[in-house]
């Protein structure tokens, strides 16, 4: 959120990292305008050939019918007509289903654009963005700026063409003409572009904040009608909602009266032209310097133009909502992990990792207390730490900082005797493992989850790993095998399938140091009766965190323990 | 398939009554929209009148300055009808969405929070705020639209007929084909925003999947990879979905065609009319007016049909949510509650249930029969294993359900609290938070209301003190601090009767002591308490226990 006092960046700074996106498809947007400029020309080209057409008839057929010698090649002007009125057809067709295709494509860059925003997002607001309606704000926030190239540059541009060639032509025959027509057309073309946008403006980038304000107080009264039902205050509540309401549609209402006011302005613009046209035609006639089908063209070329300014004052009005989309998408970026900018650092020596964090703490933005209040801990390469807590003790606060999900807001920590800040990303990815609590699958097959954690892992390793959980015999008896796909959130597995799933893939791993998150969660007695000590064995000669809400000195608690600390509230407990 | 035929019918119908009582507003759009025309007319015959004049008769333009400022003062007016036609009909719409809004309000309010509590907040919420707004388009212009579509060609046609019956037949010929065209542009928008939506659901499932995972990613290091096949999947909904474009937008292109190909054989008949190659019917009687006329009356004659036809994404898009919308309004609460008339009240006790049953349609009686009587002062912890019925049961004393059979008897003014696992947290500061159980109380009644719970230190450590902005759902509060904060307001209250639906299941066991501490002090205030727990801690403040098994009392061993 930014605060009031700073000025936020205008619509066009804000908009340049997609616009540039755009220009990447240069050549094909080009095109798509090109053939919007083409269905334009012939609409515009149909209406003045005809008018042209039928004035040349009728001045001809009064020559006529005066018994005076005349003729009128009709074969062209007919020919002309008739090839408007299908590339009219034609082009619009093909327009369509082009600029869908660019659009679509753009869709694809915008969605990979956005996915590598979220892929570099550290820890704290991955988790607070887990929720869905977060995905649905996104993507709607895409799909807004989608309308970008389709509804905003390609139909100002095209029509800035149509206005220009329109004049030259006209100035071709009646310089007058073409000037005065110049100049209305592209002043009420400014007026419909930026104009429109300026008036909106406002209005339409709150329309997406107060969009969200209204969801969130509906979720509120949703999820609270329990207590609101009985403290007797769903009333007050309930009004909050309709003040709420009563400003979103505020804005709506000021908004719809301005694209009205706009496609208003269209139709007295192009009328204006026309008469416009119409008397410096007539008087250009009248002067002999103008013939008379061509003094009918002329305002009927300006009556066409109503197609090409027509969807400019909706489009321009709710520029807004393109701008505070766009500006919503921005702020995600900024809030990037520490070292998403792959630090360029060494890293330690190979062999077990051992782990030093001194005075640190970490305090999330907006909490009223720290999650971490200055912890120092050590751990010596090869030692097993147990780390011990309830949940919200800040165990998963400990483990995103030594995973570089987050920074402290304190203190500092250090990998293997270097800063953790310094290491290279991928090196930093390579040496150090981790076993969430939450088991992510993504929805595809077997092999491909495992193949996360070493994409080059060969079948015959991808088995030795599953072997290594006993879910061996579980994947051969699986008509696809390895190919057999999870389901979505790995819906189809068991929770402890999942967990054994997550347990191979580790193995496909040689790391240094490794974070387990309760490994063991979910699982049977029997199942960590032959687990534990095919883990104990691997873990040999790498530096260990457990982290554990508490040791029973039962068979499930993690092999090999050497120490255990107590995290309460943020602080260090001390041995237990 | 059938089904769903039937469905987008019942939607239609739900549609169109939502409309109706928007009867007057959208009626005035239409009148609105008819005027427009009569000017667009007016000014099309000015405009040809001005030509033939000119022309034709060779009459300088000087002579001609009225039929220029007629123009200009129809132009003036059709603009204003075409604004007018506009705001109308957002105005419509505007209250309409407010009405809807409000009346699913009021239906979810009457399911009442047992209903609420087994449905996604979320997810209810964006039905209230999306498929409402997607209702707009449909009301604000597609329905003036589809009659405008009718009338609006009408009188264009009967101006051309007076000008040239055979033009007319040309432009009427293509009539009885209009119907056609608004079923073909129909079904391939319906189709393919049918087939748009699934193929988008699909994409949108692809993606979410991947970003549910990114910690993984992350953990893997396999962003950037991950980020290519997003592309690579996104690019093949692309590939997909233009094979149906390519079909779809078939169907608009035949009614472009078809506008294209009138304008045209209506210029070269005129033109050769005019000329006098065509001796059939009125031809010979064409002048520069009427043939001028009657060529820029074609495209208006197909206008409001290719309008109707921008606007039936509109349509579709309202439809919908209007399915949707209607199964939201369909929804029947879980057990008949406040229509049970108070049977009595209480006497002297706070709450008394007489053989009391709760059933649920489709999974029979859920609980009962109980007798159970209420005192001033007392704790009863309610306990059995989860399914046995003691949230029922605690829905039932608050009245979010009533009893099937038996009856319910508050005391005389009893107050109830409620509190469960998920405090309502709003968005505001801490003392938005607690006025939310007495909104009239003053700063220092919330900060003894803050300490009784356990949360003094946390108050005395802030330095906006009570102003302190909780964010978005509660985000800065633990969950332990949130569930003391939801104490507090019950320390606020004057509820004599407290409803706690395990109210510590997800603390730590510090936590959850402490939550203890403040639960008896409310006890000692004289309140009755009734938790629905499996925790010693909380069970030992009980001066009485009812176990549950399947609906009914155990006998405690």
């Amino acid at each position: 959120m930014r605060h009031r006092g700073e000025r936020a960046p205008g619509p066009l700074a804000t908009l340049r990292p997609w616009l540039r996106l755009l220009a990447r498809r240069r050549g094909r947007l080009a095109a798509g305008a090109a053939l919007m400029a083409l269905t334009l020309l012939s609409a515009i080209g149909l209406l003045a050939l005809s008018g042209w057409f039928i004035t040349a008839s009728a001045l001809t057929g009064a020559l006529l019918a005066a018994g005076m010698a005349a003729s009128l090649d009709v074969y062209v002007p007919g020919g002309g007509i008739r090839l408007f009125a299908v590339t009219r057809t034609v082009s619009r067709y093909l327009e369509r289903l082009y600029n869908h295709d660019t659009v679509l494509r753009l869709l694809a860059d915008l969605r990979a654009r956005l996915f590598a925003v979220i892929a570099g997002l550290d820890a704290q607001a991955l988790m607070r963005h887990r929720a869905s309606d977060w995905l649905n704000r996104l993507t709607a926030d895409i799909d807004t700026l989608d309308a970008l190239f389709l509804r905003l540059l390609a139909p100002a541009g095209v029509a800035l063409l149509a206005i220009l060639g329109l004049v030259g032509l006209l100035a071709a025959w009646a310089p007058p003409v073409g000037l005065a027509l110049g100049l209305l057309l592209l002043a009420g073309w400014l007026w419909l572009t930026l104009g429109q946008a300026r008036l909106g403006l406002a209005a339409g980038r709150r329309q997406g904040a107060d969009r969200e304000a209204l969801r969130g107080r509906l979720i509120e009264q949703l999820q609270g009608l329990a207590e609101l039902e009985t403290y007797g205050s769903l009333g007050h509540h309930r009004r909050e909602v309709e003040a709420l309401e009563a400003r979103f549609y505020r804005d709506q209402r000021r908004l719809g009266a301005w694209v009205a006011l706009g496609n208003a302005l269209v139709t007295l613009l192009v009328g204006t032209a026309l008469v416009l046209a119409l008397w410096l035609a007539a008087r250009a006639w009248a002067a002999g310097e103008l013939s008379g089908p061509l003094a009918v063209m002329m305002p009927l070329a300006a009556l066409a133009m109503s197609e090409a300014l027509a969807g400019l004052p909706a489009a321009f009005t709710w520029l807004g909502a393109t701008w505070g989309a766009a500006e919503r998408l921005n702020g995600l970026a900024e809030r990037s992990r520490p070292a998403a900018e792959a630090a360029r650092g060494e890293e330690a020596p190979a062999g077990a990792l051992g782990v030093a964090l001194e005075r640190v703490s970490l305090t999330y933005p907006g909490a009223l207390a720290p999650a971490l209040d200055d912890v120092s801990l050590h751990l010596a390469p090869g030692e097993r730490l147990a780390l011990c807590g309830a949940s919200g003790a800040g165990k998963s606060s400990v483990a995103a900082l030594v995973l570089r999900q987050l920074a402290p807001s304190g203190g500092r920590i250090r990998l293997g005797g270097v800063a953790l800040a310094d290491w290279p990303e991928a090196a930093l990815r390579r040496r150090v493992a981790a076993l969430t609590q939450r088991v992510d699958l993504l929805d595809d097959s077997l092999a491909a989850n495992l193949r996360l954690a070493r994409p080059d892992a060969t079948e015959g390793e991808l088995w030795a790993a599953l072997a290594w959980v006993d879910l061996d015999a579980w994947a051969e008896s699986l008509p696809q095998g390895l190919a057999t796909r999870v389901g979505e959130g790995g819906r189809r597995l068991s929770g402890g399938q999942a967990r054994r799933l997550a347990l191979a893939r580790l193995h496909l791993l040689e790391p240094d140091l490794v974070l387990l998150d309760e490994p063991f969660a979910g699982l049977d007695a029997d199942t960590v009766a032959r687990l534990a000590p095919r883990l104990d064995a691997w873990l040999a000669g790498r530096a260990v965190i457990y982290l554990v809400h508490q040791l029973t000195g039962g068979p499930f608690d993690p092999p090999g323990v050497d120490r255990a600390l107590r995290l309460e509230e943020g602080r260090l407990g001390g041995y237990t | 398939m059938v089904e769903g035929r039937e469905a987008t019918r019942q939607a239609a119908r739900w549609l169109a009554g939502l409309a109706a009582a928007e009867r007057r507003r959208l009626g005035l759009a239409v009148v609105a929209g008819g005027l427009a025309t009569l000017a667009t007319l007016g000014q099309l015959a000015l405009l040809a009148r001005f030509v033939d004049a000119l022309l034709a008769d060779g009459r300088p333009p000087a002579e001609l300055l009225l039929p220029a400022l007629g123009m200009l003062a129809l132009l003036a007016l059709r603009a204003l009808a075409l604004f007018t036609q506009e705001t109308l009909g957002q105005a419509a719409s505007l209250r309409l969405r407010t009405r809807v809004r409000s009346a699913l309000l009021d239906h979810l309010a009457r399911l009442g929070p047992a209903w609420l509590g087994a449905r996604h907040s979320a997810s209810l919420a964006s039905q209230l705020v999306e498929q409402v707004e997607a209702l707009d388009g449909y009301i604000a212009r597609f329905r003036p639209q589809l009659v405008l579509a009718v009338i609006q060609p009408l009188m264009v046609l009967a101006t051309v007929i007076w000008l040239d019956w055979l033009a007319a037949l040309f432009l009427l010929l293509s009539a009885p084909l209009i119907p056609l065209f608004m079923a073909l542009v129909g079904m391939g928008a319906e189709r393919l925003n049918r087939e748009q939506f699934a193929a988008v659901a699909r994409l949108s499932g692809h993606f979410i999947d991947r970003v549910r995972a990114v910690t993984t990613l992350q953990l893997f290091g396999r962003t950037r990879a991950a980020t290519a096949e997003v592309h690579a999947a996104a690019d093949d909904y692309r590939r997909r979905s233009l094979r149906t474009l390519r079909l779809a937008f078939l169907s608009s292109a035949v009614l472009e065609f078809f506008a294209s190909v009138a304008i045209a054989v209506v210029a070269i008949y005129v033109g050769f009319g005019l000329l006098g190659y065509v001796d059939f019917g009125p031809a010979p009687q064409l002048t520069l007016f009427s043939g001028l006329l009657v060529l820029l009356l074609a495209p208006e004659f197909f206008q409001p049909l290719r309008s109707l036809a921008q606007h039936y994404h509109d349509r579709a898009a309202a439809l919908g949510a209007a399915r949707e919308l209607a199964v939201l309004f369909e929804a029947e609460p879980a057990a008949v509650r406040g229509e049970t008339p108070v049977d009595a009240v209480s006497q002297g006790g706070l709450m008394e249930l007489a053989a009391a049953t709760v059933t649920h349609p489709g999974r029979g009686r859920v609980l009962g029969p109980l007798d159970l009587r209420l005192a001033p002062g007392a704790v009863m912890a309610v306990t059995g294993p989860s399914g046995a019925g003691k949230s029922t049961l605690l829905q039932l004393l608050a009245g979010f359900v009533g009893p099937g059979e038996g009856s319910r008897r508050p005391g005389e003014g009893v107050r109830i609290a409620w509190m469960d696992q998920r405090p309502l947290l709003i968005q505001g500061s801490l003392a938005d938070n607690l006025r939310l159980a007495a909104p009239a109380a003053d700063d220092a009644a919330l900060s003894r209301a803050l300490a009784r719970a356990g949360l003094g230190e946390l108050l005395a450590g802030l330095p906006a003190g009570l102003d302190t902005p909780l964010g978005e759902r509660g985000a800065g509060l633990s969950g332990g601090q949130a569930q003391r904060l939801a104490l507090a307001r019950v320390f606020l209250s004057d509820a004599s009767l407290v409803l706690l639906d395990e109210p510590t299941a997800s603390l730590d066991a510090d936590t959850q002591a402490r939550v203890a501490e403040a639960l008896a002090a409310l006890a000692g205030e004289g309140r009755c308490l009734v938790i629905a727990t499996h925790q010693p801690a909380l069970m030992a403040l009980a001066d009485r226990r009812l176990a549950l098994r399947d609906g009914v009392p155990e006998a405690i061993p």
